[in-house]
């Protein structure tokens, strides 16, 4: 198999993952909490996700609309510390947790080396290809959060 | 005009280098040397600067920046710009050539100082990106702390007159 489809296959099996999916959920649910009805806020990080091959200008994007909307920096009653806001959680989440998982993918099966510029360019595959999974799954959740909401009502 | 090996290589310097240069740069500011994050509209000249012009013009604004008389409750940001400064020259006469492997020694032909321009427009563009998004939470930052400085002295009052 070539490098390009072990990252591929490598990346839908750590998507599947408990911590991982658990956690997109976590924040999925987060986004209907403080987002509610506004999807194009997430449309907005989805087509950066999808169309940049930058991981920053996913960070970036994030740090500028934690800044500017008060809705992002709501926390969520239900996450393990309520007090942390959706964009600052995503962004730790995407620059600490998702790196290690990175690192942790490249050092072991995918064996990818982190000194020249070719291994950098893989990783960086790698972590944005991660990044995309996230998000794609945590606006699932929040679709679905925020239709479950609306039945309820 | 850039290569798309050089394109490639900036992009991956972006997220591998720049990027934890750029939030270590404004935090250092603004967290060890008592500067306040860049006010919008300095953000919004800057950005707009790096976006369009080359990277000449860019140096030209940053120095017309620390050159001015900035009043005392505005000094921080004659320290950023020439903090900025000190920064992307080092990067120009050193950093380009010796740590990023952008360019070959050649120095001083029309081409090669064309060629620097654009290297060093394209790195300037990607760091100002990523201190201005930093910037951005620092600004938040400060207001949540004054914020919450002002709920404390509020609730204290409250408990002095108890």
């Amino acid at each position: 198999m070539n490098q390009g489809m072990q990252i591929i296959r490598e990346v839908s099996a750590t998507a599947e993952t408990d911590a991982f999916y658990g956690k997109a959920e976590q924040f999925g649910r987060h986004a209907a909490h403080v987002l509610r009805g506004s999807r194009s806020q997430l449309t907005g990080l989805e087509n950066i996700a999808e169309s940049t091959l930058k991981t920053t200008d996913i960070l970036d994007y994030i740090k500028k609309q934690t800044a500017r909307y008060q809705s992002w920096q709501r926390g969520f009653p239900q996450a393990t510390n309520p007090n942390m806001g959706f964009g600052e959680g995503l962004k730790q989440y995407f620059e600490k947790d998702l790196r290690a998982t990175r690192d942790a993918m490249c050092n072991g099966r995918l064996k990818i080396g982190d000194k020249t510029d070719k291994d950098k360019l893989l990783r960086r595959r790698v972590y944005l290809l991660l990044m995309r999974q996230f998000i794609r799954q945590m606006v699932i959740e929040y679709e679905y959060s925020v239709s479950q909401a609306r039945g309820s009502r | 005009m850039l290569s798309e090996a050089q394109q490639q290589k900036i992009s991956l310097l972006s997220d591998t280098v720049l990027y934890p240069e750029a939030v270590a740069f404004i935090r250092k500011l603004v967290d060890e040397q008592d500067c306040s994050p860049l006010p919008t509209t300095q953000v919004k000249g800057l950005q707009s600067i790096a976006e369009s012009y080359q990277f000449n013009e860019l140096h030209r604004y940053i120095v017309h920046q620390f050159e001015r008389n900035w009043p005392d409750s505005k000094s921080s940001i004659k320290t950023l710009y020439i903090e900025l400064d000190r920064l992307f020259t080092t990067m120009k006469n050193k950093r380009l050539r010796d740590e990023f492997h952008l360019m070959g020694e050649e120095r001083g032909s029309r081409e090669a100082r064309a060629m620097e321009d654009a290297l060093m427009a394209a790195l300037a563009r990607e760091f100002i990106q990523h201190m201005v998004a930093e910037n951005g939470l620092l600004e938040l930052e400060e207001k949540q702390r004054r914020a919450r400085e002002q709920r404390e002295r509020t609730a204290n009052r409250g408990g002095n007159r108890q």
